[in-house]
């Protein structure tokens, strides 16, 4: 019995986590100052995972994390004394068609794939070894740079997802069968999963990119909670608030020191 | 063999006679059954609807900003005119977006917003025909099809884990492994989900006919659709030496063509009220899609698929040879290539019979040109380039033609 509960905690262990790994430009310096920055209307959807383990997207929660991941975003960028202009729809820039917006999206969700192909699902190109971040909008983004006068975008996209009753009964079951032999103590149902994109308007180039997964194996036991003020905060915080400069950028600041 | 373990293996013999049973060719669905599920002007109720829904609007957002779309106001005109026929109480509720794809498809949305691929309209003979498709998939969505799919998989999804995580920790407490069992309901889940979609997609058919009759179409059209499919696809199997790819009955999505074109058949001779007059509309579908049946023919032969374009123009020529389908049955085997079969030859007939229609295109006179020339006949070949020119003076290889011509 003793060696179940030392399995169990274990698992639980490391089950539940919170990750983020991040990726820059090698010449990347975390915008400071009096910068201004355009957010992308962010792609947020929020589901219940049925005892099955498939999400039922749900429209109020997702209506909800939107609006709390706007607000916490506008909170933070304030700390930082950025300019920040949020776009809640495609028509919310001023002199901007949203197909000019629409088309860029698409344009970044393409680059976006292929940065998470190449960087963090293992097909590693060796043309790219070496060069941090090495990816761009390209022109189309400065051209809306250069109109707008903005000098950064970002992009956001962030799922969330918890369980729901009979997901956790499922799970409640799968413990209680470790005391007959039959142990399923981490079915896994719901979590978080998110990145941002940070596109310098003036080169074109995609300078920063995070991926953050936030989940446990065990179905009930939450990681956090974008639907909440509290929960949204913590996501925009482990998302965006720790950027890290580019390599030559830290170089040259460690033999300053 | 303690108590449990004969439960459990009950269980799986159950399960094993289910998908036993999904395999059984189910009776046609009547026409007459097919009652819309909703009225005009309606918007998700439940709450797993309204989740589908706003995910939808999204991806609606992004399909009618698409670059594959064909935007041409008059032919996008014509398609809403259709669906507005075919859409029984939802007519003034659907959307439709045609997509620039050279495929046989059509894919309705849960929130009642269809995707026609180019490659369909290159298909279809008449307005019924097309019109036909249309009402399948506004049956789709008249019928809620999306939202009870996803539904039943939630609900098998449910039993399913239940049942498997049950039957684990009773093997376990008894010492028996049930993985083996549980693979087998695994097994039959899956088999039953894509039953439950087969009957959907005969559901879409039945009431098809129905919608289309109601309007006056031709409702025989729908069945010939599907029988000038097999053939197509029969003739381009062959031609690469293949036989036609034919799903294990068991594991496809969509009733095989074969029984949807007999359950067609019979359902479109019940929905025709016996006085009534019914017509396939063909000059109107004819003068509809003039303007792009030229580009619809040029992205069906640059597929390279001879056998498929081959069948497709010749059953379009059933009602008439012209310039523009003579012209890309020359381009269908110029683009194949083959010494061995002729190609080349086959396709300067091709060309010299296309010259001969008064609708023949501009390149058609291009090629005849060219195949004249190397068949060693310049004279001709230069009255051929010359009406090239004549017709396509800005064309942008006209100075090239022009060397040709003094060469």
């Amino acid at each position: 019995m003793r060696r179940l509960g030392i399995a169990l905690i274990a698992s639980v262990a490391l089950a539940g986590c919170v990750q983020t790994r991040q990726y820059a430009d090698v010449e990347f310096a975390p915008p400071q100052g009096n910068y201004k920055l355009l957010v992308m209307r962010p792609d947020v959807t929020v589901g219940s995972v049925t005892t099955g383990g498939l999400v039922e997207p749900r429209a109020d929660w997702t209506e909800t994390a939107r609006t709390k991941l706007l607000a916490a975003i506008r909170a933070q960028q304030a700390e930082r004394g950025g300019n920040v202009l949020i776009l809640d729809r495609r028509d919310s820039l001023p002199g901007v068609d949203p197909d000019t917006i629409a088309e860029l999206e698409r344009l970044h969700y393409a680059v976006g794939s292929s940065i998470a192909l190449h960087r963090y699902s293992g097909a590693y190109l060796p043309t790219k070894r070496g060069k941090g971040l090495d990816w761009t909008l390209g022109e189309d983004a400065v051209a809306l740079g250069r109109r707008t006068g903005y000098d950064y975008a970002l992009f956001l996209h962030a799922e969330d997802s918890f369980a729901s009753t009979g997901r956790v009964g499922l799970q409640v079951l799968g413990i209680a069968g470790c005391f007959v032999g039959f142990c399923a103590p981490n079915i896994g149902g719901g979590g978080q999963f998110a990145y941002a994109s940070l596109v310098d308007l003036r080169t074109g180039e995609v300078v920063w990119f995070n991926v953050l997964q936030a989940g446990s194996q065990i179905a009930g036991i939450k990681m956090g909670d974008i639907r909440t003020d509290a929960g949204a905060a913590q996501m925009v915080d482990r998302l965006l608030d720790r950027m890290k400069p580019g390599r030559e950028v830290r170089r040259r600041q460690k033999a300053a020191q | 063999m303690s108590e449990l373990s004969r439960r459990t293996m009950l269980g799986g013999s159950g399960v094993l006679a289910l998908s036993l049973t999904t395999g059984i060719a189910q009776a046609r669905i009547l026409p007459k059954d097919m009652v819309p599920l909703i009225g005009p002007g309606y918007r998700a109720v439940d709450q797993d609807e309204k989740g589908l829904w706003q995910q939808m609007e999204r991806v609606e957002e992004e399909v009618a900003g698409s670059n594959l779309l064909i935007k041409d106001p008059r032919l996008t005109a014509y398609l809403g005119d259709l669906i507005g026929r075919v859409g029984g109480p939802a007519a003034k509720d659907m959307r439709i977006y045609l997509a620039r794809i050279p495929e046989f498809n059509a894919v309705m949305f849960p929130t009642g917003f269809a995707v026609v691929f180019s490659g369909l309209l290159l298909r279809m003979r008449n307005e019924a025909q097309l019109a036909g498709v249309i009402a399948h998939e506004s049956a789709h969505f008249l019928r809620k099809h999306q939202l009870r799919q996803w539904r039943d998989m939630r609900r098998k999804t449910d039993i399913f884990s239940f049942l498997a995580m049950g039957a684990g920790v009773a093997g376990g407490a008894a010492g028996v492994y049930a993985g083996d069992l549980v693979q087998l309901a695994q097994l039959g889940t899956i088999l039953s989900l894509l039953k439950y979609n087969r009957t959907l997609e005969a559901e879409a058919d039945a009431m098809g006919v129905r919608l289309l009759a109601e309007a006056g179409y031709d409702p025989t059209g729908m069945s010939e659709t599907w029988q000038q499919l097999i053939a197509e696809r029969d003739l381009s199997a062959k031609y690469r030496r293949k036989k036609r790819e034919r799903d294990f009955s068991l594991f496809s999505t969509h009733p095989a063509p074969e029984s949807r074109m007999a359950d067609l058949r019979i359902s479109a001779a019940e929905a025709k009220v016996p006085g009534r007059r019914y017509d396939d509309f063909r000059d109107r579908y004819l003068a509809a899609l003039a303007p792009i049946r030229p580009t619809l023919l040029d992205d069906q032969v640059k597929l390279n698929d001879p056998g498929a374009s081959q069948y497709v123009i010749e059953t379009l020529a059933r009602d008439g040879w012209n310039g523009l389908l003579r012209f890309y049955e020359g381009e269908t085997w110029r683009l194949r290539n083959s010494q061995k079969q002729h190609d080349e030859l086959r396709a300067a007939q091709g060309y010299a019979a296309a010259i001969l229609y008064p609708d023949a295109p501009a390149d058609a006179w291009r090629w005849h040109g060219i195949m004249l020339m190397k068949q060693g006949r310049p004279v001709e070949a230069r009255a051929a380039f010359a009406r090239y020119l004549q017709m396509a003076p800005n064309a942008p290889d006209a100075p090239f033609v022009r060397q040709m011509m003094a060469g």
